[in-house]
């Protein structure tokens, strides 16, 4: 199994952090070789070629949206790494910025270069502060070794990275919010178009792309993009870190190829459930992902595989429920997060949000009425699809998912 | 152009124009909350959202371009749905006080509830309480239990004034307007504020409770407080039949004039509407003895002015102007005392000039100077000595001439002046000195037009029907003009200010050029 993984092989060794264990792991050779021997074009035509699908939850391929950038004008680009990492049940980009810090920044350093980017930000999320502290190091250390700054590997090009920590806003996380926020705003997400990659960051084009999705670029490059569809599916390259939690024997981060079975990852990988335990359901994508019951998980994880079961694989957060999970408490959990981290702009989430978390937690005080878990079906239907950024969404998806899915289960809730 | 199709409806739209613009120009309404054209368009209420054909979700009609060939639908069941879903939301928590809303009857969550509304209440939760007195200012008062979080009045001070005192506070269910600590919103132009809140959440203490809004009728008119001109409606209470109301007008709003000023007034404009109840002279007061109706009047007048004609001494005729008056006017009494009469001595008496802002309050409180300046009047300031030397007849426009000097010199003035009629709008000090007074109206009661600091000329219409024996002095001087019979065919075509301004249109190439 070791054979298969690419982000995670190093993880484990002592001081993997720091610069010199990096090189010993064909350290910033992808850097190296793409600013010496490669034109920005063939760069990009290797990530396109690779099909690397966002990690950060939409699965948008990252290649086509660097080639979103005009090339032509005058005003600076940006890079901004969305390291806002929110979505409940996802903690892999943590790993990637506590066990190997370089491959982020080797990472950065090509893509800006392939893009024609001289300042990149990495917007990491307010609580990971001893994350935040590992990455100035790490960029402190790579500076000091010329793999930032000026002139590196003598290629002419220059870069500098930037760490910059939020402040404990799930929306942040959203890709325009996040630019706001840097700029020092209030985190509202803004009206598209205009597309960040036209403009973005202080109304300059920007690419903005989850940590995980950047860690992967120095091993596309590095070993090609044949190598890493190989890996993965071709039209969903590479592998995935899923975060498995909830009931099972060994919850953690585990690297596999895109498309790997859900089952076999929570029996084989996690160590199945608890002793004594039965799966009851499955949120395969992170909090917003649409539940699966346990009769659903014979599937593929992979970005269109999972949507195609009315699901998404989102960040890859596997959340596992047993069967002691009441799906009203589910319900309470997700709606409780969802009113709280609305930014509030949007009537339908800023209303119809905090509307259902009221119903719920009615229904969890036995006061429940017949029509409640109707009820909360529809105004999540007036929430999905009609909100400005994918925040609404994030929420309607699970609460209708849950709400169809065990629908019986929260009936039984009201009676009496 | 593009062609684009709004509910089957085939179209043409200016490149660039947003779907609900097309849709305006079309006449065909998109309910809105956040959206006001002179604002970026934020599209956070979410009630615009229309059906575009080939596009997945709903489209934001107020920021989404037309494209060739792009068929719209803004009334289909599932556009609909989504409104009724937006209004829902909308309501639910909000305190449905309309009852004592000053807002009610021109509310948009009224309108748009009628249109769309569900007429079920399926919101059974307590409902979150909120601020509902939060003083603004001197002149605003901010409901938060109201507000729809549409930011129009945080973007209005952060794009239009600039001044930025209110923000948005909090997130999710507890997002909230409200003015920053310490701040208040008291400059000149607050008064907008409540004018472009679509709900009752910020309302004027001005008309906090005064009335319903369903009782007022409004009628169009230019500001006349500044040389700006901007476009007004005024608002005024017909009255009830039992009871006699205090005032007429209760409320002055910013009409929109791209060219003028777009769709704001100061507050100066907003809330100086007094004079038009306060004070008024309302009846003709005649020379002693005498009981005279406006015909009397001319006729009296037209005869003190031909019996210095007569014997060639018009030059003992003086008059006292104002730019207050409309183009219509001043180019009449240029045409009777200048060209026809020659009188002596001509002045003018404007209101004394204020401080300006870079918005558009000018300096200059008078209203018409440079329509007076292209008319060809020297606006020269009175000068008491002139006028009362040898003078037979001196007929006063405006009430400023009673503060444009000490009481003493004007009464000196007066004293030695054999006749004198005073043309008023409001009853003063000076009435008591006159042979005879003669109550006109303010620009909000007659018809006419008006050439503003930039030169831009706007006509309008009276707003509210005159005071008593009130009259515009166009028909004065038209009626003046005639019975002198200088030249009764040129005067007898002036029946209206429309006729007028033809004539003006003919003799003066700046109004030709610059007619509507």
């Amino acid at each position: 199994m070791n054979d298969d993984k690419v982000l995670s092989r190093f993880f484990h060794q002592e001081g993997a952090h720091t610069l010199s264990a990096y090189l010993k792991h064909e350290g910033y050779q992808g850097a190296e070789k793409a600013l010496k021997e490669m034109t920005r074009e063939d760069i990009l035509g290797q990530v396109k070629a690779a099909n690397l699908r966002g990690r950060g939850g939409a699965g948008f391929p990252a290649g086509v949206k660097w080639g979103f950038v005009p090339q032509e004008g005058d005003k600076p680009k940006y890079l901004c790494v969305n390291a806002d990492e929110g979505e409940p049940g996802t903690f892999k980009d943590r790993y990637i910025m506590t066990f190997a810090p370089h491959l982020l920044l080797e990472g950065i350093v090509i893509t800006c270069f392939c893009v024609g980017i001289h300042t990149a930000y990495i917007y990491i999320r307010g609580e990971y502060e001893h994350v935040a502290r590992r990455l100035e190091d790490a960029i402190a250390e790579a500076r000091a070794h010329g793999y930032l700054g000026e002139n590196i590997f003598e290629s002419g090009f220059g870069l500098e990275v930037h760490v910059h920590r939020g402040a404990g806003a799930y929306i942040c996380g959203e890709e325009t919010a996040l630019l706001e926020s840097l700029e020092g705003k209030r985190g509202n997400p803004r009206l598209k178009p205009p597309f960040p990659a036209s403009i973005g960051l202080f109304q300059c084009p920007t690419v903005i792309n989850n940590v995980e999705t950047i860690a992967n670029i120095p091993h596309i490059i590095h070993q090609g993009a044949d190598w890493f569809c190989g890996l993965g599916l071709p039209k969903d390259g590479g592998t995935r870190l899923f975060g498995v939690s909830g009931k099972v024997k060994k919850p953690g981060v585990y690297e596999l190829p895109v498309g790997t079975n859900l089952k076999e990852l929570i029996f084989t990988h996690a160590g199945g459930m608890l002793e004594g335990r039965t799966l009851k359901a499955v949120i395969p994508g992170g909090m917003s992902a649409p539940i699966l019951t346990a009769d659903e998980i014979d599937i593929a994880m992979d970005c269109d595989a999972l949507v195609e079961a009315g699901s998404m694989l989102g960040s890859g957060a596997v959340i596992v429920l047993d069967d002691e999970a009441s799906m009203l408490e589910v319900l309470r959990i997700v709606t409780d997060f969802y009113s709280h981290e609305s930014c509030g702009q949007c009537t339908p989430c800023r209303v119809g949000n905090p509307w259902i978390r009221k119903m719920v937690h009615r229904m969890a005080q036995g006061k429940g009425r017949p029509d409640d878990v109707e009820n909360i079906g529809r105004l999540a239907s007036n929430i999905l699809g009609k909100t400005l950024c994918p925040l609404g969404d994030a929420a309607a998806m699970p609460i209708l998912s849950i709400t169809k899915k065990f629908k019986e289960e929260l009936e039984a809730s009201l009676a009496g | 152009m593009v062609k684009i199709k709004i509910n089957d409806k085939e179209l043409q739209a200016t490149e660039g124009m947003t779907v609900f613009q097309a849709a305006q120009e079309a006449d065909i309404p998109i309910p809105h909350f956040c959206y006001h054209p002179a604002f970026i368009p934020e599209g956070t209420c979410r009630m615009c959202l229309v059906e575009i054909e080939g596009m997945p979700k709903l489209e934001l009609a107020c920021s989404t371009q037309v494209r060739e060939g792009m068929k719209i639908s803004t009334h289909s069941d599932r556009v609909k749905e989504a409104r009724r879903g937006v209004l829902e939301f909308l309501l639910a928590e909000h305190p449905l006080d309309c009852p004592i809303c000053d807002q009610a009857g021109e509310c948009k969550l009224q309108d748009y509830y009628e249109e769309y509304g569900l007429y079920e209440n399926r919101f059974v939760e307590t409902k979150d309480k909120h601020e509902k007195k939060i003083g603004l200012g001197k002149t605003l008062i901010h409901d938060q239990e109201r507000c729809v979080l549409c930011r129009r009045c945080v973007r209005f001070l952060r794009e239009i004034t600039k001044t930025g005192e209110m923000g948005v506070f909090e997130r999710g269910g507890h997002t909230e307007v409200n003015i920053y600590l310490g701040r208040t919103i008291d400059h000149n132009y607050s008064g907008n504020l409540a004018q472009i809140c679509p709900v009752g959440a910020i309302t004027d203490r001005d008309f906090r409770f005064k009335t319903r809004s369903w009782f007022l009728e409004e009628g169009k008119s230019v500001c006349q407080l500044c040389s700006r001109g901007c476009a007004i409606s005024v608002d005024s209470h017909r009255g009830f039949s039992r009871f006699e109301l205090p005032q007429r007008v209760y409320r002055i709003r910013a009409r929109h004039n791209p060219h003028v000023n777009g769709d704001w007034i100061c507050d100066i404009g907003r809330y100086g509407y007094a004079y038009l109840d306060a004070d008024r002279c309302r009846a003709i007061k005649p020379p002693s003895g005498q009981e005279f109706g406006w015909d009397e009047s001319i006729v009296w007048l037209k005869d003190k002015i031909r019996r210095l004609k007569d014997r060639d001494q018009t030059e003992r005729i003086g008059v006292v102007l104002n730019s207050g008056l409309t183009n219509e006017e001043l180019f009449l009494a240029k045409k009777i005392f200048r060209d026809d009469l020659g009188a002596g001595q001509v002045f003018f008496s404007d209101p004394p000039s204020g401080e300006g802002d870079d918005l558009l309050l000018t300096a200059e409180r008078s209203p018409n100077r440079r329509g007076a300046e292209e008319i060809g009047w020297d606006i020269k300031p009175v000068d008491l000595e002139a006028l009362s030397r040898n003078a037979g007849l001196l007929i006063i426009f405006g009430p400023y001439f009673e503060s444009s000097h000490d009481r003493s010199g004007i009464s000196s003035c007066l004293e030695a002046i054999e006749t004198k009629v005073l043309l008023t709008p409001t009853s003063g000090v000076l009435d008591e000195m006159m042979d005879m007074v003669l109550p006109t109206v303010y620009w909000a009661e007659k018809a006419g037009s008006s050439t503003n600091i930039d030169g831009i000329v706007q006509s309008f219409q009276p707003a509210l029907p005159p005071l008593g024996e009130g009259r515009a002095e166009w028909r004065l001087l038209s009626d003046l003009g005639r019975e002198l019979d200088l030249n009764y065919r040129y005067y007898q075509s002036f029946s209206s200010p429309e006729n007028i301004f033809r004539a003006m249109t003919g003799e003066i190439p700046f109004f030709e050029k610059n007619g509507e």
